[in-house]
């Protein structure tokens, strides 16, 4: 009835399963050793605390899992066990992060380097379950580093090197893992799950430098500050995230030297090297982006896909190179900022203004978890593609599949 | 988890797999979309599946409602679960049918209604595409896993039966469908802030007071049956009822089969013991 084709072979290091976005969450958690785990459950990211649940009763790792009343409890507590010296993980999800939004600023001061996960779910009203990225923009100020994923196993690699990045001495800036409601929380896919050898020999155990209990040398720490003082710790946050770029570029390079997979840093691109325009993508709609720029490709337009996975540190110059020769850039979010366009279009604007004056297009699809398909995706290029050559007049916010609005 | 367990089938069997729900409400009989891709080189398109090659039904009823072949590929099948023979099928187009009764062999294997691992038997016996073991894998790894091996071994023992019992055939053509089932205002015409009052569409009741238009009936497997004679009157069912499908006579209760969802909770609770449960057999689906 329907030919079918071999599976490709993948690449594996410890144990390959089909296994849920959550579940790989989890196992990244797990094998990164954190010692306390505190989080609020809240769909969909409930089972990534169930599955660790089940890791820790079956005895394959060892922690201090603390059931808290509500979200800013869970980032409360956490906080307090880095500032402590040792490894904590959270994961939450939409209302559960806009919860979190006040403790969140209080650890990249700090130099506490939280890993948590965050499953991207719209956050009301209206209220709704699925995927929206409106969860994790509006905390684009707070310090965190942010990162989108694009499936299950990006999603488990990212805790691992997650870790690494965030407890460089020179960074020490918490982390939160954007992955897309049920598009990877909740798709079952083939995963490699990193063993825990393996995983020691990629992330060694944590070694504060800073904030630690250690009653041979007490210190305050979340001190009140007067204007004195506050002014200069900004000034040295703000420093410190913008020497994580680097740190996460060669991260990702070491962790592919190990396992044999890298996600080119901040940003990743596809068949871009001879494209006339680009489309920037971020979450799991560069999966689709990919299918569509074959087919485009195989049409003969002259397209390309930008996958930004750094929301935060921005990946600037890189972005500034790799759109040198662009004739039009579009770029799609799955959250708008209200009035003004997608919180990354904002940012790829800023970015690329000392360095270009084509056309950069607003993209806005799939908000609150509506399906972006291929011909949604094809829509995208086929406005950038128009719009190239242009010039900045042909800028413009386009939502994309809208009823009453646009197609 | 069926298209979970599906999609652990066919990576078994050596495919690429992937596999996720459309999570809405779900519960037990409440209708649910659930999509897999296998056997591509490349899975990469990561949205829901509009032209499937399979379409598996799990609940009969939901034909009356759903146009499920909208999207099938030409060539494609349907399996439905049915106690119907595949050649009296009657959907929006002719189709290649493969039917089972999966509820019968669900309730003897597994003792509940939970049809999914059955459907997966049928579905390796009508396409050919997944071996029985794969099946068998997939069960086990997502069912075993989160559930028990026990539990696991019941619904390997239903998905077996259920693929020595499905039946082949071509199903007829006939059935019509409203062109569109759901309201789908433009910006414009969408109450400001979704504040929604009463308002009739042309799909139908929304807003306050529309949920009477929403059935639920055909979620039951199984029926409450009341004992006119031996019911007492004494409201408990109507008290305990989770979905206010009972209500209140002058001799005796009354159940509202067009809302009641079988959850059995009216026959645990009745007194006088005058409400049993009763497996429901779909009725001759009208053309």
């Amino acid at each position: 009835m329907i030919e079918m084709k071999p599976a490709v072979k993948l690449p594996t290091t410890g144990e390959r399963r089909m296994v849920t976005g959550d579940y790989a969450a989890a196992w990244g958690a797990m094998v990164s050793r954190p010692q306390v785990v505190a989080a609020y459950p809240i769909t969909p990211q409930t089972m990534i605390i169930e599955h660790l649940a089940e890791f820790l009763a079956a005895g394959k790792f060892d922690a201090e899992m603390m059931r808290v009343e509500s979200e800013h409890s869970a980032m409360s507590a956490v906080i307090a066990a880095e500032a402590t010296g040792v490894r904590a993980y959270t994961a939450t999800s939409s209302q559960g992060l806009a919860l979190m939004h006040e403790p969140l600023f209080v650890s990249p001061p700090m130099h506490l380097p939280i890993v948590m996960s965050v499953v991207n779910r719209t956050v009301a009203s209206p209220l709704g379950i699925w995927v929206e990225h409106n969860d994790t923009m509006p905390q684009r100020d707070t310090g965190w580093m942010q990162i989108y994923v694009e499936d299950g196993q990006e999603a488990l690699d990212m805790v691992l090197q997650g870790y690494k990045v965030a407890e460089q001495p020179l960074v020490e800036l918490p982390m939160m893992i954007g992955m897309d409601a049920f598009l990877v929380s909740h798709t079952i896919e083939s995963v490699d799950l990193i063993s825990q050898e393996d995983a020691d020999a990629f992330l060694p155990p944590y070694k504060p430098v800073h904030a630690y209990l250690d009653p041979q040398r007490p210190m305050v720490v979340g001190a009140a500050a007067p204007p004195e003082y506050i002014q200069e710790v900004r000034w040295e946050t703000d420093l410190r995230m913008r020497r994580a770029a680097e740190f996460l570029e060669e991260t990702d390079r070491e962790f592919g030297r190990k396992f044999g997979r890298t996600y080119g840093g901040m940003i990743e691109t596809y068949r871009l090297e001879d494209a006339d325009v680009a489309l920037m993508t971020l979450g799991t709609v560069t999966s689709t982006a990919r299918e569509v720029v074959d087919r485009l490709r195989a049409q003969g337009e002259r397209v390309g896909l930008i996958k930004l996975r750094s929301f935060r540190p921005f990946p600037a110059e890189r972005l500034q190179d790799a759109t040198a020769h662009l004739k039009a850039f579009g770029v799609y979010d799955r959250a708008v900022s209200y009035g003004v366009g997608g919180p990354s279009y904002i940012e790829a604007r800023n970015a690329l203004y000392d360095t270009t004056t084509m056309p950069i297009l607003s993209f806005l699809a799939g908000l609150g978890g509506r399906d972006v398909t291929p011909q949604d995706v094809e829509l995208m290029f086929k406005k950038t593609l128009a719009a190239a050559g242009r010039g900045r007049r042909a800028s413009g916010v386009h939502w994309i599949g809208t009823r009453g609005v646009s197609p | 988890m069926a298209a979970q367990a599906l999609a652990v089938a066919a990576s078994h069997d050596g495919y690429s797999a992937i596999a996720f729900p459309f999570f809405g409400a779900e519960r037990r009989g409440a209708p649910v979309l659930a999509f897999t891709r296998f056997g591509e080189e490349r899975l990469r398109v990561r949205t829901q599946v509009y032209e499937p090659h399979f379409v598996v039904v799990l609940d009969e009823s939901l034909v009356e409602t759903v146009d499920v072949l909208a999207g099938l590929r030409p060539g494609g099948m349907v399996i439905v679960n049915t106690t119907r023979a595949p050649d009296r099928l009657v959907l929006s187009k002719k189709a290649k049918s493969a039917t089972v009764d999966a509820t019968t062999i669900a309730l003897k294997h597994t003792k509940q209604a939970a049809v999914n691992t059955a459907m997966l038997g049928a579905f390796a016996k009508a396409t050919g595409l997944i071996t029985l073991e794969g099946v068998e894998a997939g069960i086990m790894e997502v069912f075993g896993r989160r559930l028990s091996k026990e539990i696991a071994d019941r619904n390997v023992a239903a998905a077996r039966a259920a693929y020595e019992a499905t039946r082949l055939g071509e199903g007829d053509s006939g059935r019509v469908y409203a062109k569109a089932t759901k309201w789908l205002p433009t910006a414009q015409e969408l109450p400001p802030g979704l504040a929604t009052p009463p308002m009739e569409t042309p799909f139908g009741r929304v807003g306050v007071g529309s949920s009477p238009s929403n059935l639920t009936g055909g979620w039951r497997v199984n029926k409450p049956v009341l004992d006119g004679a031996e019911c007492t009157n004494c409201l408990l069912c109507w008290f305990y009822c989770p979905d206010g499908s009972i209500t209140r006579g002058e001799k005796i209760v009354e159940i509202h089969y067009e809302y009641c969802k079988g959850c059995g909770i009216c026959a645990a609770v009745c007194a006088p013991k005058a409400i049993h449960m009763e497996r429901e057999i779909e009725e001759e689906v009208k053309a």
